[in-house]
């Protein structure tokens, strides 16, 4: 077997996961950004040699100051013992400047050993796996979601996927976030959403926004719908947005590319920050219509979340692909998970062209959310069940942070959960509400 | 002559979208029934003769044109949705 450590004599020796992080017996000093002057904080602190980033680089070294200052990044790399490090972090008279100290490490280019890597997604796999299927453990921290459990369920107070996202225990509820739904419309008079802001427009000539089929509805509870309503459990995620109901799709559930865009542009009028889409055809090609009305969109702060498709089925072994219009590039595209956060067996598998990815994964199976009274809910599958989560999560974090458009679609995927399956099924995973 | 009629959506580019109103012009000169112009997204929805669709594409400030498709949802009582 080939040792890389002989292959070339200045190879450092390899650490394992148990052996302490290589260091250099310096220190990373993170400075706050109002500090104004670097230098002066660390010769108060005892260092007389003090160089700038710039300064070595014309002098062709800076091994022998005690400071090396990067003034842009208002950090440094300094020398000394514990005292002071000490002395820096906590300064005996005035404000507090650092935001931390750390040992500097010392970096290497990884070896090129398969193995190695193998070990170590393996090691991550059953670590993450264990993790996953380990039972809850007792006093959470406070202000802390909950560790996941070994499988979600409906409860008497939330749905499933309202504690899967953790909206169940967000602060936020999307107030002051106008959220679309663009679909068979909404029953206007459902008691549910007695009190809501709810405007409601029909692109479907000769059909009002009263929703005749229920598919609407139930996208307009899951996104925007109550936590504690007055019967049964809390379905909803942004639960004070301001809803836009735009019926796109008649009481028999078809409608056109014309009455979706007018949908959309509509939506982009009353400045809607999140628009969800619970519907797609199925064309494996990128339309470049929708490519340039999601770029669009975006750019006048509104993002669109579309349903990635359920023309899969898995256990026949067929993946199936993501249509339109979520396979434009500026629209996100979302697949569906089950209470154990794997993929559904209808979620369609990313289109492996520019745009077709399937970017984040939501709960798509046995969803339950408001209908069409007198049913008044109903409990259904789908991608079409997963976008409205991923859009109310949105909201959410439109509140949260103020973002729109692009910032808002950045958000949304760093703060979501990584999951065992496949990007290509799950994209950057579950999307987590602001807690 | 019995000519099929196609249902399309043009897409206006970026430098004719202030000016969408005299693309518009242009398009039904071109044969283009007209039936929506958005602003916000500037696209323009219609119909026309399948044989002027080519003609269409030339027209400077197009920047796609493609035919209409149409979403169908199960029915209301399907599990997967």
């Amino acid at each position: 077997m080939i040792d890389p450590d002989r292959r070339d004599g200045t190879t450092p020796p390899r650490r394992g996961p148990d052996q302490p992080p290589e260091t250099t017996g310096r220190y990373v000093v993170v400075f706050a950004q109002e500090v104004p002057d670097l230098a002066t904080v660390l010769r108060s602190a005892g260092m007389t040699e003090v160089v700038t980033a710039r300064e070595a680089r014309e002098a062709g070294d800076a091994l022998g100051a005690d400071a090396l200052v990067f003034p842009t990044l208002h950090v440094a790399v300094v020398s000394g013992d514990a005292n002071r490090m000490a002395a820096l972090r906590t300064p005996s008279e005035g404000p507090n400047t650092v935001l931390s100290v750390s040992p500097e490490l010392v970096h290497h280019i990884r070896p090129d050993v398969p193995a190695d890597y193998v070990t170590g997604y393996r090691d991550g796999v059953v670590d993450l796996s264990e993790r996953l299927l380990a039972r809850p453990a007792p006093g959470a921290e406070p202000g802390q979601p909950a560790p996941p459990p070994p499988y979600y369920r409906d409860d008497d107070k939330f749905t499933w996927g309202l504690n899967a996202v953790q909206a169940s225990t967000s602060p936020y509820s999307g107030k002051g976030v106008r959220v679309a739904v663009l679909d068979t419309g909404f029953d206007l008079q459902h008691p549910d959403f007695a009190g809501r802001t709810v405007s409601s427009q029909s692109f479907i000539p000769g059909e009002t926004a009263q929703d005749g089929h229920g598919h609407g509805t139930h996208c307009v509870g899951t996104s925007c719908g109550p936590r504690t309503p007055a019967e049964g459990r809390g379905y909803g995620v942004a639960h004070e947005a301001e809803i836009y109901a735009g019926k796109v799709l008649s009481n028999e559930g078809s409608g056109t590319d014309a009455q979706v865009l007018a949908g959309i542009e509509w939506a982009l009028e009353n400045k809607c920050a999140v628009i969800s889409m619970s519907l797609g055809s199925d064309e494996p090609q990128v339309s470049p219509a929708y490519t340039v009305v999601g770029q669009r969109a975006l750019e006048q702060g509104a993002l669109i979340v579309a349903a990635a498709g359920n023309n899969a089925s898995r256990v026949q072994g067929e993946v199936g692909f993501v249509g339109v219009p979520a396979n434009s590039p500026y629209i996100m595209a979302t697949g569906a998970l089950t209470q154990q956060l794997d993929i559904a067996f209808f979620s369609a598998r990313s289109l492996p062209v520019r745009g077709g990815h399937v970017d984040l994964a939501a709960p798509g199976w046995q969803v339950y959310s408001s209908w069409p009274m007198p049913e008044r809910h109903n409990t259904i599958s789908g991608t079409s069940m997963a976008t409205p989560h991923v859009a109310g999560v949105a909201a959410l974090w439109a509140e949260a942070t103020g973002f729109r458009g692009r910032d808002l679609w950045s958000v949304l995927a760093q703060e979501s959960y990584r999951l065992l399956a496949p990007s290509a099924d799950v994209g950057s995973g579950l999307p987590l509400a602001p807690q | 002559m019995n000519t099929q009629t196609a249902h399309i959506t043009v897409v206006v580019d970026a430098a004719h979208r202030p000016a969408i109103d005299a693309l518009t012009h242009r398009l039904r000169a071109e044969g283009m029934q007209v039936e929506q112009v958005l602003r916000r997204l500037g696209t323009v929805t219609g119909t026309i003769p399948e044989d002027r669709l080519p003609a269409l594409e030339r027209i400077e400030g197009v920047a796609s044109v493609e035919r209409e498709r149409r979403y169908r949802l199960p029915p209301p009582d399907e599990p997967v949705q």
